[in-house]
């Protein structure tokens, strides 16, 4: 039973805790509250106290209460000190200078708070470990979770200053844990599951690293009856030549007494214990490993001290069968422990009495297999049940009677020794031979008469006036591949009770672990782990890593393809930015998808796209960019591929500044590298004086486009209006950059070469009117004189621009009756090009738009002479 | 019995010329054979293996690089976040020795300050073919006061010893720590590179 209840009682709301139980199987939610009976080293003596973490308005402390032998309510512990878990707070395990350090045996721990320093004994297992491991948590450095739950509680927490009423109901509601609460703090990591594969293939390994090795275990039921121990029990436990390795002795109804049934409390535990502890065999030395005990049902577990080492993970646990299925005055107790390699439970049960209750003893024993369930010191292990273990031994007072009912035919066939025939009748022996009860184990051969009911004092068959038949009540049996029995007998002798003790001694081959062979296991295993994990690392393969793209021409989209083929592991794939860069490539290049997801052994084809445009076209006309790049492919938890981009783009006059191309009487196919980068680097001069040659006044490439509109486009009805055709467009780009000014015009059609001319425009660097000028030009939309001024102070290339590019479009305005077009129309079309916001500016309004369609407008309707 | 697979983990890194043999390096170390082909390493590869050392199991993460000059301003952002470098020469190319210093600035510019460095001579097996002596490996070493081993990734020759020594110069640095699976940082155990993209 948790004692935590009885603690949880004693607090306020303020202080509100959940309590732990772990007999019913449920995962702890240790933050707020654990706790643990302990033995406290006083001047006096030893004493027992509960210890109890408590958290309370963000305080976390160890509370000790003084308690009846087995707390149940609030009234059965009271509160003897409380020492604070702040600065200076220590537990540490120490060793007692007269102690054995026996794994599974007791832990002694020294607290140390404000001043106060206890030394205390807490029981061997899971829930001390817990208890410790919570305590430490909130001392240690890491002590965040902790202020985790002060907030939380500080929130929720609400202070009472009356007694909190003690309503049962409340006390199951706070036992009640949400189970998504704690696995919330369980570590999901990755190295758990490669721990978990790595114990479960060592498990699989087991017989290459250890030999089997041969254990004599001593295992002895008695049901006492009630009494006190009076005799001694080495006729019992001791009558064996040789010493025994390890003991497991059982008891049943060791106090019949309602205290001991109610309180779980009996003074015979200590008394039976040491009448044990005396009459081991004298041939060796043994320490107590474990006891366990629910109401009249003890179990003792010894081994050889120079075998304790070898001894770990011990457990114990109760199931009750009594009243309401639950009570312990029937049931069973069991330990469970580790010896070397091998797992062993031991349980000692007593079942329902009376001759006709078979079925209730095989259903007893169904429920204790289904609900004995022991914890394990690993954090997130499963509950182990019975069957989970290599041995299993099962003693008690099992009460299968014999059908027989004639008591003296019994009798009879006892004088005679024929056990044989009368196991004909046993109980046990039916129900197993039925598979009805215990499948999968055994019982040797008896040949000893029944142990049940004698006269106490003496050999004699109970001749009170109930007149029980006789009976095999004490049973001892085993399951496993590695267990012999050499004896099994019962103990007249003792004539204590009106039973007999019965004993067994087997001879269990035990997994011993050769160190140098789990060395190698262990070794290969994690190599395995190892290449299984590399395996498991996302891989894929290319079809290709370098990317050339040749002649690359301004608005001409080059498209080269790859195909990325998966490994056999699935992953997520990505082009990830570079160091200190906010894209994963050059702005001129797209790959298409960027990221991914591939199954195993599927295949995606990506697409990188090369793609020239205005905003990169004059770093790759001048040279200060290139078409050079290294893509990254990055696979999730996985490798990084680089892929190497190259090309050379083909310069063209798109992109190019105006002053630029004024300094330039050749086609730029024709212009060497070097000077196309001078030229397009060098400042833009207000004029031309600074320069050696006198440079074109307005760019050839415009003459050309302008000249041919002029020559043959006046009359063309929606000229500007009507889109090109892409590949005529490239025809006039190559005639642009490559032909002269003696070679006759394109074969496009005007619309084509009109779009070529608005491209023109847009590619431009620095539009006509002068970023700087953009603002002011807007302002003074609405007066031709301010205007004029503006476009007075432009660059002097800048200006014959303008001012031919007006004069054209008034040209065209002559011929509106053909070509349909209107000032209204051009000054819109021509507005958003010569005058652009600068990098950076908004995009333009409505209103913006506006003044800039205004401020051509004024320039197309002036009278011809004024221009 | 110790159960946990391991209690640390450091990531190692090889760099050097093209062709030196980094990959067979690592290729002999993890997974005990040799390719006599030559494939370059185009991008990042890791591997990894689990060793022990003093009583704890150290997980290593070894990361190789393309040692292709190309890639170099790409690939010494890789460099951080590593424990421990290798920086690895051809005994059989001259170039690929004299480029040592090259290296040694590079991390120096681009690995933590307390990264362990290693001087590896590979292919010390084709002797015949041998343009730089051990002397000048063991004097540029003592120079940087670094580790320096003559290995074969070929012939096996002083591999697994050099990962294990490095690994151990590294744990000598390590702050002693109780082994716990919780403050194993796992979080780079995928293959997290040195940057990653901020737009995804």
């Amino acid at each position: 039973m948790d004692q935590s209840f009885a603690v949880q009682e004693t607090l306020s709301a303020g202080e509100t805790c959940l309590a732990i139980s772990f007999r019913k199987g449920v995962n702890v939610n240790a933050r707020r509250l654990h706790t643990v009976q302990g033995i406290l080293a006083a001047e006096e003596g030893m004493e027992s106290r509960l210890l109890s973490l408590v958290e309370s308005h963000g305080k976390s402390m160890i509370c000790l209460y003084t308690h009846r032998r087995m707390a149940i309510t609030a009234e059965d512990v009271g509160l003897d000190r409380v020492l604070l878990i702040q600065e200076g707070f220590a537990v540490e395990e120490v060793t007692l200078e007269d102690g054995l350090q026996i794994p599974g045996s007791d832990v002694t721990v020294q607290i140390t708070s404000g001043g106060t320093s206890l030394l205390v004994q807490l029981p061997f297992g899971s829930h001390t470990q817990m208890f410790l491991r919570e305590v430490r948590k909130r001392c240690g450095p890491g002590h965040k979770d902790a202020t985790a739950v002060d907030s939380e509680w500080s929130t929720s927490g609400e202070v009472k200053a009356a007694p909190r009423p003690k309503t049962a109901r409340e006390t199951v509601h706070l036992s009640h844990v949400p189970a998504s609460e704690w696995t919330q703090d369980l570590p999901t990591q990755l190295c758990g599951q490669r721990d978990g594969l790595l114990q479960s293939w060592l498990k699989q390994k087991e017989d290459s690293y250890t030999n089997l090795q041969s254990f004599r275990f001593f295992v002895g039921t008695y049901n006492v009856n009630g009494q006190s121990p009076r005799e001694g029990l080495q006729p019992w436990l001791s009558q064996e030549e040789e010493p025994p390795d390890v003991y497991c002795v059982g008891f049943q109804e060791l106090d019949l007494s309602k205290e001991a049934f109610f309180f779980n409390d009996t003074p015979k535990e200590e008394e039976w214990f040491k009448a044990v502890t005396k009459s081991l065999h004298p041939g060796a030395r043994y320490a107590k490993v474990k006891l366990v005990r629910m109401v009249g049902i003890l179990l003792l577990l010894y081994v050889r001290t120079e075998l304790a080492m070898n001894i770990s993970e011990v457990e114990a646990e109760t199931v009750g069968t009594g009243i309401m299925g639950r009570m312990g005055n029937k049931g069973g107790v069991a330990i469970r422990f580790q010896l070397h390699n091998t797992t062993v439970c031991v349980l000692n049960t007593h079942l329902a009495a009376h001759p006709e209750e078979y079925e209730r003893r095989n259903q007893e024993v169904q429920d204790i297999c289904a609900r004995m369930q022991f914890h394990q010191l690993e954090p997130g292990h499963p509950l182990l049940a019975i069957n989970g273990h290599d041995v299993v031994l099962w003693l008690g007072d099992l009460n299968y009677r014999l059908e027989e009912q004639d008591t003296e035919q019994v009798k009879k066939l006892v004088q005679a020794r024929d056990f044989q025939v009368l196991h004909q009748h046993d109980q046990l022996k039916i129900q197993m031979d039925a598979k009805l009860v215990f499948e999968g184990f055994q019982e040797g051969e008896i040949s000893f008469q029944p142990t049940y009911k004698y006269n106490p004092g003496s050999d004699d068959w109970d001749d009170s006036e109930k007149c029980c038949v006789p009976a095999w009540c004490d049973r001892i049996l085993w399951r496993g591949k590695t267990v012999s029995q050499l004896g099994y007998r019962s103990h007249m002798a003792l004539k204590n009770s009106d039973h007999k003790p019965v004993s067994a001694v087997f001879d269990i081959g035990v997994k011993v672990v050769d160190e140098k062979c789990y060395r190698k296991a262990f070794e290969e295993t994690v190599r395995s782990l190892d290449k299984m994990e590399n395996a498991s690392i996302p891989s894929v393969t290319l079809s290709k890593t370098e990317f050339l793209f040749k002649d690359v021409k301004y608005l001409q989209l080059q498209v080269e393809s790859f195909t990325i083929c998966n490994g056999p592991v699935p992953c997520q794939f990505e082009f990830i930015n570079k160091p200190n860069e906010d894209s994963y490539c050059k702005p001129w290049m797209t790959a298409k998808p960027r990221e991914g997801f591939l199954l195993p052994d599927s295949k995606v084809v990506i697409e990188l796209e090369l793609f020239v445009n205005k905003s990169t076209a004059t770093a790759l006309n001048s040279g200060e960019d290139k078409l050079e790049d290294i893509l990254v492919l990055h696979l999730d938890r996985g490798k990084d591929y680089f892929l190497s981009v190259s090309g050379n783009y083909l310069p063209s006059c798109f992109g190019c500044p105006i002053q630029t191309l004024c300094y330039m009487k050749e086609p730029i196919r024709e212009m060497l590298p070097e000077a196309i980068r001078e030229l397009t680097l060098m400042p833009l001069l207000t004029d031309d004086a600074f320069w050696d040659e006198k440079p074109l006044d307005i760019p050839k490439e415009l003459w050309m486009l302008v000249d041919h509109l002029y020559r043959n486009a006046c009359q063309q009805e929606d000229l500007f209006q009507q889109p090109g055709l892409r590949p005529e467009f490239e025809q006039i780009c190559d005639w642009l950059d490559t032909g002269t000014l003696d070679v006759l015009g394109p074969v496009g059609s005007n619309h084509s070469v009109a779009e070529a001319l608005l491209l023109f425009l847009e590619s431009l660097p620095e539009p006509v009117v002068c970023y700087k000028l953009y603002r002011s030009s807007l302002e003074c939309a609405n007066s031709y004189k301010m205007s004029s001024q503006v476009i007075s102070v432009l660059p002097k290339c800048h200006q014959n621009v303008f001012r031919y590019l007006v004069a054209f479009l008034r040209e065209l305005l002559k011929h509106s009756g053909k070509n349909h077009l209107d000032v209204n129309i051009l000054a819109s079309i021509f507005g958003g090009l010569l005058l652009c916001p600068p990098p950076g500016h908004t995009k333009p309004g409505t209103v913006e738009k506006q003044k800039a369609q205004q401020f051509i407008q004024q320039f197309l309707c002036q009278e011809e002479s004024t221009v | 019995m110790a159960k946990k697979t391991y209690d640390l983990l450091f990531k190692l890194l090889l760099i050097g010329d093209s062709g030196v043999g980094k990959t067979c390096v690592l290729f002999r170390f993890s997974d005990d054979a040799f390719n006599t082909t030559f494939i370059s390493t185009i991008g990042i590869d890791f591997k990894i293996k689990t060793v022990e050392l003093q009583g704890k199991k150290i997980k290593l993460q070894i990361w190789d690089t393309a040692g292709q000059e190309r890639f170099h301003t790409i690939t010494t952002s890789y460099y951080r976040g590593a424990m421990g470098i290798m920086l690895v020469y051809d005994i059989t190319n001259a170039k690929s020795f004299e480029n040592i210093s090259k290296w040694l600035r590079n991390i120096d510019e681009h690995a933590n300050e307390d990264v362990e460095r290693m001087l590896l001579g590979n292919k010390c097996d084709m002797e015949d073919k041998r343009v730089v002596p051990k002397a000048k490996g063991e004097q540029i070493s003592r120079e940087h006061g670094i580790r320096f081993f003559e290995t074969s990734a070929k012939a096996n020759i002083n591999i697994e010893k050099a990962f294990l020594t490095l690994a151990e110069d590294i744990l000598r640095k390590t702050p002693v720590k109780e082994p716990n699976s919780e403050n194993v940082d796992i979080s780079s155990g995928g293959g997290v590179t040195g940057w990653k993209s901020k737009c995804c």
